[in-house]
């Protein structure tokens, strides 16, 4: 009897894993603007939005194939948001609560735009035909696509990993994030490392919205069910990668296993409270950048 | 500060710029008598309030805030309760219909209390207020501020939502509590399109908005405007800043609470659509258009958005809400204080004039927010 | 600071005596109770739908079709000879402005009646302003019922109909055991306890019940519970953009539509366009109305609908012919008012319910076939029919009920009462007007 019960909650569990992924991914680009920048981007659900137009226009319109469409969608987004930063957040980096409402101000007309481009009625992304299963191992079982947003996941983190660790770009991201002043002393141009960051936050977010686009629908409000956990998970990890990687892997967790045990809304419930306590004991999150403080 | 004062900040001026438009908001039911009309006055009337209270506490406190609508909310609700209630019976009809449905045999303990209007009333004002002062409380004693203080104000909106979703033998879920008479106070039915309701909200506004303008004149108010710019060099001044932080934020809470109880006097309706994220930074955008430095500003901002959306909406339906986006990012990097600020702009220019350079202060620097 | 506080007396006893005034109060907009028709001048009606944001989807539909529905009426002469005035307006996906909106339209505008919600968070909200203005607003939409008003005529499936058939259909099909997935508010949870009725009728097993929060687009959890409940079908009372990942994931988490299909009370026509067509193949769905019924009425209705130019959006789905039923309801309603008085001057909303009772819509006007308005609840007595969604999105009818089903909005609360047109009759013979 026992067995019985063990097996779904692993069950449980294994999509805490999935969950986990698809906050992850959701919040990645925000980190990374966050972190660096230091922009809270309220805009972020909309870029996931784009990301998920783009792949739905360039398959329908261009029969582009579903795995280009992930790159093409990086590459759109991340331009428009490069636009967003030089003609817009750029001059607000010293106002970040400024930047909050500005970036709002963008979402509204991104949404609106998308809506007055496309209609409001609901798009589809079409995926082949192997991505419309699922595998079963022992007791455990997932869809193959939740399996690729796994995959495609714990690739963009090892690529922001390496681009921000083990580049010479990633240097002079961390030296502006440390010392804007003094790493402009040394001849880093710190207003191209924050247009870059934003335009690859903004892509990574892009990214993002095709995957989602296949596992729920593409409609131009589809962003802010994403948004409000993407902003938590950055909350709680403080801002940086491996943060983000530990906070998403929780939160799934206790989401998957919370509704596992209750009901899905009230698993989200409990999931906010506890968030709230927790940042009253750790108020810059899990993982935070050690600052001098006080 | 030798040289003419900027009229924008004469204290005299100001007042009598508060007095004209007190006067004005007074003299609506004069020429409205239309019903619908003076509703939605009043309703504006409302949305000014929930304005001040962000510029209460953002503009001043520094203090962003995107879940007013918790106050708002919560309060909606226990009028709403209060109001329902009035319309049941302890004998004959004692628990709401709704409640039926979701086959409850006693009305819920929390709900007794509504029984009685002054005890509903004052319930729907001091829950909020008692809530935000516990949330401000863990926040801010812990420091978290900013940018971070915002996102958890709405996750905490989020979670309220949510929870009243989920509580729907209570609560009646997302279709919310209409309450099915207008709200009877001494004994007579308070028309919500009549003059007495309109009265009420005006006086409502009025009465906060002069508390909180002598508030912000006085020395709490000074020092609250000192965290704004420098919370740290406060604290070593030996303030402490939590306490003062969890002030204003429960005073501009208690103010987004009593715009919950009137809005709903008004509209005989609540449901969860109150702890809607969009309505809440809607909140945040009246003020900031309008100027968050500028109590009168906020409320005049609300008027404006609000009222272009009732009237200007319709006829461009597609691009309200794109023109509205553009014109708050305009807004938001151009006059960081709002149309307010525009006004202080050019009054300072006017005063400016025969001794240049003796207040420089233009708008776009970080003069105002952090 | 002394000049001001004086300032402020000073005001403050000049709005006391302007309080005091008596002129100064000044009637209110009771005297504009009850909107009037006047002889050869247009009727005009208030189209209340979203046609923007979120639920601009089902919603910008319903005013299209009616605006069709006005345009036929208008061309065939009008109701008595006056033609009926649409007054359009946008509730923007939000509940404060369908307040406004109901407002201007009855107060303001004095229109006769108001077509239109679609959730029913958006109906209760403007239920207070229609209930005390004593207008009439036609809901033309399913909804759960437990609800008696004095001031509505609902033309959709309640939930006491919807399901009826269904249930039986699907225990006799595939099987007696069946898992609950609905949306968490109020109708989805009113439909699965109707469903429960039938359910044990059918000699039928409950496997689990799960509700999913709106908007929500995360169904690995319940649908991982569903797995491990292998139930034989599910039932489903999803909506919005959920249903849709409900139905996509349905199919990427490796289940089969052939052994456990998805029952559902919501996945249309749009629904599975905007999903693509391999996910909703095979399923079913319960409504009055589809696209593909076979009658010369509805034949005649898709052609001339879809090629006049309203029919953009290429199809009709329930939701959309019930809003057009709901124009002739009003017709007749009217019709039946104006000959009661003699004299249109005469006719106001009130009267248009109170003989609105009985009122039909035959077979050679409706596309759904005969439906009646009930004498009490003033619901419709309508056929529900059950399809199978085909591999292009269109549905199939498999089963069509033989006897108009009754509506009865507390059939599972019988110790509420029972409504009639006077207000709900409690068993203890009281009767309470407007019970929301």
């Amino acid at each position: 009897m026992t067995s019985l019960d063990i097996a779904p909650f692993a069950n449980a569990l294994v999509l805490g894993a999935s969950i986990a992924s698809i906050w992850l991914i959701a919040a990645i680009g925000l980190t990374i603007i966050y972190g660096t920048v230091g922009v809270i981007n309220m805009a972020h659900g909309e870029f996931i939005m784009l990301g998920a137009y783009t792949s739905y226009a360039l398959q329908s319109f261009l029969g582009l194939p579903f795995l280009l469409c992930l790159p093409a969608s990086f590459a759109v987004v991340a331009l428009v948001g490069l636009a967003i930063e030089r003609g817009l957040i750029r001059y607000l980096y010293n106002r970040p609560l400024d930047t909050l409402l500005a970036t709002w101000g963008v979402s509204l007309v991104l949404m609106q735009g998308v809506r007055l481009i496309f209609g409001s009625d609901p798009k589809y992304i079409a995926v082949p035909e192997i991505f419309q299963s699922n595998v079963e191992v022992g007791f455990a079982s997932l869809s193959v696509f939740r399996l690729v947003v796994i995959g495609v996941t714990a690739l963009v983190v090892a690529a922001t990993a390496w681009l921000f660790y083990r580049t010479r770009f990633g240097m002079q991201v961390r030296a502006v994030m440390q010392n804007k002043e003094m790493a402009a002393s040394f001849g880093i141009n710190a207003d191209r490392v924050y247009m870059t960051t934003f335009a690859i936050g903004a892509g990574l977010a892009g990214l993002a919205g095709s995957l989602f686009g296949v596992l729920a629908i593409v409609l131009p409000t589809m962003g802010t069910a994403y948004v409000v956990q993407a902003f938590l998970v950055v909350v709680v990890g403080g801002g940086t990668l491996l943060g983000s990687v530990a906070a998403a892997g929780l939160t799934g967790e206790l989401q998957s296993v919370f509704a596992f045990l209750t009901n899905d809304t009230f698993a989200r419930f409990l999931l906010y409270v506890l968030i709230v306590v927790f940042l009253r004991f750790r108020p810059r999150g899990l993982f935070a950048v050690a600052k001098a403080r006080r | 500060m030798t040289t003419k004062q900027n009229l924008y900040h004469s204290k005299p001026a100001q007042w009598a710029v508060y007095g004209l438009f007190f006067a004005a908001i007074a003299l609506i039911p004069v020429f409205v008598t239309d019903g619908f009309l003076l509703n939605q006055f009043a309703v504006y009337g409302i949305y000014g309030m929930l304005a001040l209270s962000i510029s209460l506490c953002w503009g001043f406190g520094g203090i962003l805030n995107l879940g007013q609508g918790i106050a708002f909310g919560l309060a909606a609700y226990g009028m709403a309760m209060t109001m329902q209630m009035q319309s049941q019976d302890p004998d004959s009809n004692p628990i709401p219909p709704f409640m039926l449905n979701n086959s409850l045999e006693h009305l819920p303990w929390f709900w007794q209390p509504f029984w009685s209007t002054g005890g509903g009333i004052l319930l729907a004002l001091v829950v909020p207020t008692l809530f935000y002062v516990v949330f401000g409380t863990l926040m801010f004693r812990a420091r978290v501020s900013g940018p971070f203080f915002a996102i958890m104000s709405l996750a905490m909106l989020s979670a309220f939502a949510t929870l009243i979703l989920d509580m729907q033998p209570y609560t009646n879920g997302a279709n919310g509590i209409s309450p099915p008479a207008p709200l009877s106070l001494f004994g007579t039915d308070l028309d919500p399109y009549g003059t007495t309701a309109y009265w009420i909200v005006c006086g409502g506004l009025v009465a906060v908005t002069v508390g909180a303008k002598l508030l912000t004149q006085s020395k709490f108010g000074l020092v609250v405007q000192a965290l704004r710019g420098d919370p740290e060099r406060v604290r070593f001044l030996g303030y402490n800043v939590a306490l003062y932080e969890t002030c204003i934020y429960a005073i501009s809470g208690f103010i987004a609470a009593l715009a919950g109880c009137l809005w709903v006097m008004l509209i005989q309706y609540v449901s969860p659509a109150q702890l809607d994220t969009t309505f809440s930074i809607g909140m945040v955008i009246w003020a900031g258009i309008g100027g968050r430095l500028s109590l009168l500003g906020a409320i005049l901002g609300a008027f404006l958005i609000q009222g272009g959306q009732s009237y200007l909406g319709d006829q461009f339906l597609a691009t309200w809400l794109l023109m509205l986006g553009a014109f708050f990012i305009v807004v938001v990097r151009f006059l960081p204080k709002g149309l307010a600020g525009l006004l202080e702009m050019i009054l300072g220019s006017i005063a400016r004039q025969p001794a240049k350079h003796a207040r420089p202060e233009p708008a776009g620097l970080p003069a105002a927010g952090e | 600071m002394d000049l001001t506080r004086r300032n402020l007396l000073k005001r403050s006893s000049l709005a006391a005596a302007a309080i005091a005034a008596p002129h100064l109060w000044l009637p209110t907009a009771r005297e504009a109770w009850g909107a009037t028709l006047k002889k050869g001048e247009p009727i005009k009606v208030g189209l209340l739908f979203s046609l923007t944001g979120q639920l601009a989807v089902p919603e910008e539909d319903s005013t299209l079709v009616m605006q069709y529905a006005i345009d036929e009426i208008n061309k065939n002469g009008g109701i008595a000879g006056h033609p009926i005035q649409p007054v359009i307006v946008d509730a923007k996906s939000d509940f404060n402005v369908y307040s406004e909106k109901a407002k201007e339209l009855i107060i303001r505008e004095k229109v006769i009646a108001l077509f239109g919600c679609y959730t029913s968070a958006s109906r209760k909200a403007i239920l207070p302003v229609v209930m005390s203005q004593n207008s009439l607003l036609y809901y033309p939409t399913c909804y759960e019922g437990a609800e008696c008003t004095q001031n509505t005529i609902c033309t959709g499936p309640l939930a006491n109909q919807h399901s009826k058939d269904l249930i039986p259909y699907m225990v006799k099909n595939f099987g007696k055991k069946v898992f609950f997935v609905g949306s968490n508010y109020v109708w989805p949870k009113e439909s699965n306890k109707n469903a429960k009725i039938w359910l044990q009728e059918a000699g039928g097993e409950l496997l689990g019940e799960e509700y999913i929060p709106l908007g929500s687009s995360e169904f690995g959890p319940v649908l991982g519970k569903i797995r491990d409940a292998k139930p034989n079908f599910i039932f489903s009372t999803v909506v919005g953009a959920s249903d849709i990942a409900f139905h996509k994931q349905f199919k990427q988490e490796g289940f089969k539509v052939d052994s456990m299909p998805i029952a559902s009370l919501t996945t249309g026509e749009i629904e599975t366009k905007a999903m693509g067509p391999e996910f909703g193949a095979g399923h079913f769905l319960s409504a009055p109305y589809f696209q593909t019924l076979d009658n010369p009425t509805n034949q005649k209705f898709v052609e001339n609908f879809l090629k006049s130019k309203y029919g953009k959006n290429g199809s009709t789905h329930y939701n959309m012919e019930e809003t057009y039923l709901s124009a002739y309801v009003f017709k007749a309603g009217l019709e039946a008012a104006i000959k009661k008085t003699g004299n249109v001057e005469e006719v106001t909303s009130r009267m248009i319910r109170d003989v609105s009772g009985g009122v039909r819509v035959e077979d050679a006007v409706s596309p759904e076939g005969l439906i009646w308005i009930d004498g009490d609840n003033f619901n419709t007595w309508l056929k529900p029919k059950i399809g199978q969604c085909q591999a292009d999105g269109s549905f199939k009818v498999v089963s069509q009920a033989a006897e108009h089903v009754a509506p009865d909005p507390y059939s599972i609360y019988p110790n509420a009462g029972k409504c009639t047109a006077a207000g709900l009759v409690a068993p203890d013979g009281k009767n309470r007007k407007n019970v929301i």
